[in-house]
């Protein structure tokens, strides 16, 4: 025969454990989340000197499946070294995948634990290397 | 042939293969770091080991072992992949590895195979090497940190350019590829070594940093500079022309290009592009939209009808060029239209049709490396035609053909291994050949069927007076000569005559081809392999101007006439398409007054070039890469160039302008596309018949030629020496085309301005030195030019390129074969 109640009783069981353990939910903004260490939060790019450690190898933009990086290349006239004159990310199309920080070859880019991103125009979600790079 | 089994399979190959050709033709990779196709083996860098059975206790380096019957090859075991491992973890160590920043990377063997074999750790250490890298040179960055010592460049640069500007110096681990006393790199700027070199030593420096190569859509199409029709790749991202790049399967040169080719493309997205029409008003040129334009253009020559002309440039496609004479015939009943100063294309539409019957060259460029003796009319060829010239020096190093020079100076040419430099007094080269044609004839030395072609009697006559003697006189060679040259000539099995044409040679004309015509034919050699004729045509489509009929008709103008037309007010309008004869055109002063006098003025052209800046209307059109087409190359190939980007600006095709004033002025419907004018073209230029535009495939086709050899004896017209005098010769330079290499900036930055050279003696004599700068006059006008010095030229003769619109040579030449000139040292 089939039992009616017991699944039932079953059910409000767990209701009521939960009705007296600490809510997972938190009262953002006012309670702050524990972020993990490899959350894959904002971009940050790593500095080296005076600009940012990428040296513009088209790594991410080639790895980065939302196609969302935009590098350019050029040639510092005293070393002749190679950096990015551009490095900006549309934030809008990350996908957050981590793929770019995987890539990159020496160390460059990495994600912070900075997760509020909101904003009010579409403009402000494209990061220049400016407003990415680790400041001095 | 011999059979050998490769990895188990049956292979059989040509007796002069090696291991690595036969594991090749049977789809086996054998990987390799130092061996290349064109060049001889070297086995330098052990990765193509093999392990053979009859050899067996070593491995055997198969790019440079022969193939022989019965042998039993494996081409991977575990102790081969070992050796390669080994190979590559030697190469890396002292490597910088710094691929992140390396513009070889994506397209670097070194890395490649490194990924391949999964070299990730070196058991081995040593420092990196540390040499200066050359950031100086403004084409090719040398960073010899990089090297792997393959040797492809030094061996590239001597076996097919014949140039020589590498080698390996220091021995040990201290050998390094460099250049003589390791000084700067100043060589021809082919750019050779860069394509070959394996790994990222050999960098293109205009294109440093700009793409990775993964990133770039690679488009096949065909150089827009000289009439060679080299294949090119495009290296296209956002819609940019970025750079050139190498592949080796290309074309009969294997991928092999010039300056122009490999660092003349930034013309394509040049911010000096015109991107809107402009209008004349009053003394300015305005901005305005492609109707208002092109209404007043038709406006314009509606109002002009039957005081029309137009000149229109050798570098548009047969399509275009085919709309452009239907507009003016169709549309405009206007029989005035021409090319290339009408002179630059004389051999082809005069010459050769009066001496075989229609207007192409005999012969086709694999000719060039099958015939026995090559005789070149003036060592410029290499100048105007660079990869026709590696074609030359493979033909004399490898083919063992022989190389006769009859040149009014010598030139890199004259150093090949066997080569006679015949230098004449300038403007000679008529009665040079047909003193030629003289002693064959009186030696008996003429082919059997010759007699018995039309105008045979007549040539007997005509050349009688051009005795050894006499031609000695007039050459300034000697008699000898002439007569060794002479049977020579007549004698070789075959034997081919080339001819290069071009706006700078006023002298290789109709007259010139004819007599050179009446020598081929009189000893046979037209329709033979190996034998025969070669025009080189000046422009990309030199031969399809040609073929598509722009020259004028028999109530018609030509190009002089045209100017001579302006000036004098019988023509009302012209219409210019892509020329620029204020530049290009002898006698520079008398085109600007015609282009000023003319009532109106159209320019069709990618930039506000010269001539654009004197019109009424300046119409912005499309470059090469923004468009699809046909060009007809030197040997008559008919060669597919494929749109690359979108146009620049607003600008259009050639063809889309051509197109709607045709419709306009006709009435008729529109022509869908470039291929549906080809199909017109395959049923209407003979020649063409049957060609299709998916029978030309990548590599074009070379349309056939029916031949019918006639004799037309020609007059030498001589040019009196002038006492006290320079001989001026104008020409080509090997850096430039035209006058569309000035907007290239690799050409530019090797070569960027015009220049007069004079030989040591007489530059000694008036006390000149190297980029001194002289005042050079003649009756037509002056120019102030730089000195460059040089060992070729004879005494009492000077040359200048004239593809610069500063100080422009055309100031001062008249158009002649040689122009006379004063020269006095400015200070
Ligand atoms: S996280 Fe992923 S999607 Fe976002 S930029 Fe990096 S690679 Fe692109
Ligand atoms: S040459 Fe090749 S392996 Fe060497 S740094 Fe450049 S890409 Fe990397
Ligand atoms: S660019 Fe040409 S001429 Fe110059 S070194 Fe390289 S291969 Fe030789
Ligand atoms: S520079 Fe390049 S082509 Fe020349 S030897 Fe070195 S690796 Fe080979
Ligand atoms: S300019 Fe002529 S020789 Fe040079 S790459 Fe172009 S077609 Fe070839
Ligand atoms: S490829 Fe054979 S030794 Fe280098």
């Amino acid at each position: 025969m089939l039992n009616v109640a017991s699944p039932l009783i079953n059910g409000l069981k767990i209701t009521l454990q939960h009705l007296f353990k600490k809510p997972v939910t938190l009262q953002y903004p006012t309670e702050r989340p524990v972020v993990g260490p490899r959350f894959r939060g904002l971009h940050a790019l790593n500095r080296f000197h005076d600009r940012s450690k990428c040296v513009a190898c088209y790594l991410c933009p080639t790895v980065c499946p939302a196609k969302c990086i935009t590098v350019e290349a050029a040639e510092d006239p005293i070393t002749h070294e190679k950096y990015a004159s551009r490095y900006d990310i549309d934030i809008l199309r990350c996908i957050f995948c981590g793929y770019c920080v995987e890539a990159c070859p020496v160390d460059a880019v990495k994600m912070t634990e900075n997760f509020e991103l909101a904003n009010y125009k579409r403009e402000d979600f494209a990061y220049t290397q400016e407003m990415l790079t680790d400041k001095k | 042939m011999v059979n050998l089994t490769i990895d188990d399979k049956q292979v059989t190959v040509e007796k002069d293969a090696t291991i690595y050709d036969a594991a090749k033709s049977a789809g086996i990779k054998i990987p390799i770091l130092c061996h290349d196709k064109k060049l001889h083996p070297f086995g330098g860098c052990r990765m193509c080991l093999v392990e053979v059975e009859q050899m067996k206790g070593r491995l055997i380096p198969s790019c440079t072992t022969p193939a022989t019957e019965g042998m039993i090859v494996r081409t991977s075991n575990e102790e081969i992949l070992k050796a390669r491992k080994l190979v590559l973890e030697l190469l890396l160590l002292k490597h910088p590895v710094d691929c992140p920043v390396c513009d070889a990377a994506g397209d670097c063997d070194l890395q490649n195979l490194t990924y391949e074999y999964g070299v990730s750790k070196n058991p081995l250490q040593d420092e990196k090497f540390r040499w200066e890298i050359d950031y100086i040179n403004p084409l090719i960055e040398r960073d010899m940190n990089r090297c792997v010592h393959c040797g492809k460049c030094a061996r590239i640069c001597d076996e097919i350019v014949s140039f020589g500007a590498y080698t390996f110096i220091n021995r040990g681990i201290d050998a390094k590829m460099g250049t003589a006393f390791d000084g700067p790199l100043d060589c021809e700027f082919c750019g050779s070594c860069v394509s070959v070199c394996p790994v990222g030593a050999l960098l293109s420096r205009p294109f440093k940093f700009k793409a990775r190569w993964w990133s770039m859509q690679k488009v096949k199409t065909v150089c827009s500079y000289c009439g060679t029709g080299c294949q090119l790749t495009l290296g296209v991202k956002d819609n940019k022309v970025l750079t050139t790049i190498y592949d080796e399967n290309q074309g009969f040169h294997n991928g092999q290009l010039c300056t122009r080719g490999r660092w003349g493309y930034q013309f394509v997205n040049s911010e000096k592009r015109l991107t809107t029409p402009l209008i004349r008003k009053g003394n300015s040129l305005v901005e305005a939209g492609w109707d208002e334009a092109l209404a007043l253009v038709a406006s314009k020559l509606r109002e002009a009808k039957g005081a029309v002309a137009g000149l229109v440039t050798p570098r548009l496609t047969n399509e275009e060029l085919f709309l452009f004479k239907k507009f003016f015939t169709d549309g405009l009943g206007c029989e005035s239209i021409d090319h290339s100063a009408g002179y630059a294309h004389g051999a082809l539409t005069e010459a050769a049709v009066k001496g075989l019957g229609q207007g192409a060259s005999p012969s086709v460029i694999a000719d060039i490396q099958k015939t026995d003796l090559l005789l070149v009319v003036k060592t410029d060829a290499y100048e105007t035609h660079p990869v026709l010239g590696f074609e030359i020096n493979l033909g004399v190093k490898r083919q063992g053909v022989n190389l006769r020079l009859v040149s009014d100076k010598k030139g890199k040419l004259s150093r090949l291994p066997g080569a006679q430099t015949l230098v004449h007094t300038p403007g000679s080269e008529v009665t040079l050949f047909n003193t030629l044609t003289n002693i064959i004839i009186t030696e008996k030395l003429a082919d059997a069927g010759a007699a018995a072609l039309p105008g045979y009697e007549l040539l007997v006559k005509g050349v009688a007076g051009y005795t050894p003697e006499k031609g000695a006189v007039a050459t300034g060679l000697g008699a000898d000569e002439l007569t060794a040259l002479a049977r020579e000539y007549a004698a070789a099995e075959k034997a081919l005559i080339l001819l290069p044409l071009g706006l700078g040679y006023p002298g290789h004309n109709a007259t010139l081809a004819q007599a050179l015509l009446n020598l081929a034919i009189l000893t046979g050699r037209i329709g033979k392999e190996g034998s025969g004729v070669l025009f080189l045509g000046e422009k990309n489509n030199s031969q399809g101007a040609v073929d598509m009929g722009i020259i004028p008709g028999a109530k018609g103008k030509d190009a002089a006439g045209i100017i001579a037309g302006c000036a004098s007010g019988e023509i009302k309008a012209l219409y210019i398409a892509g020329e620029n004869p204020v530049v290009s055109y002898p006698d520079r002063k008398k085109v600007e007054a015609a282009l000023e006098k003319v009532g109106f003025l159209v320019v069709q052209d990618l930039f506000l070039t010269e001539t654009a800046a004197k019109a009424d209307v300046v119409l912005p059109v499309c470059s090469f890469a923004e468009k699809d087409g046909t060009f007809t190359s030197v040997g008559r190939n008919v060669q597919k160039v494929t749109k690359a980007i979108k146009p620049v600006g607003t600008s259009k095709t050639d063809f889309e302008i051509f197109n709607k004033l045709f419709a306009e002025f006709t009435g008729k419907p529109l022509y869908l596309s470039s291929q549906a004018v080809f199909a017109e073209i395959a049923e209407s230029v003979p020649g063409y018949a049957g060609l299709t535009w998916a029978k030309l495939g990548s590599n074009g086709i070379v349309r056939p030629v029916a031949l019918s050899p006639k004799f037309v004896p020609v007059e030498s017209v001589v040019s009196v020496p002038q006492p006290g005098k320079f001989a001026l010769l104008t020409g080509s330079a090997l850096n430039h085309s035209g006058t569309l290499s000035q907007y290239g900036e690799g050409p530019m930055m090797v070569c960027p301005e015009g220049y007069v050279e004079f030989g040591r003696d007489d530059a000694k004599k008036l006390g000149l030195i190297e980029k001194g700068t002289v005042t050079v006059t003649s009756d037509a006008g002056s120019v102030k030019l730089q000195v460059k010095l040089g060992n070729r030229l004879p005494a009492g003769v000077l040359f200048a390129p004239y593809h610069f619109g500063v100080n422009s040579i055309n100031t001062v030449a008249v158009g002649a074969p040689v122009t006379w000139v004063n020269v006095a040292k400015a200070e």
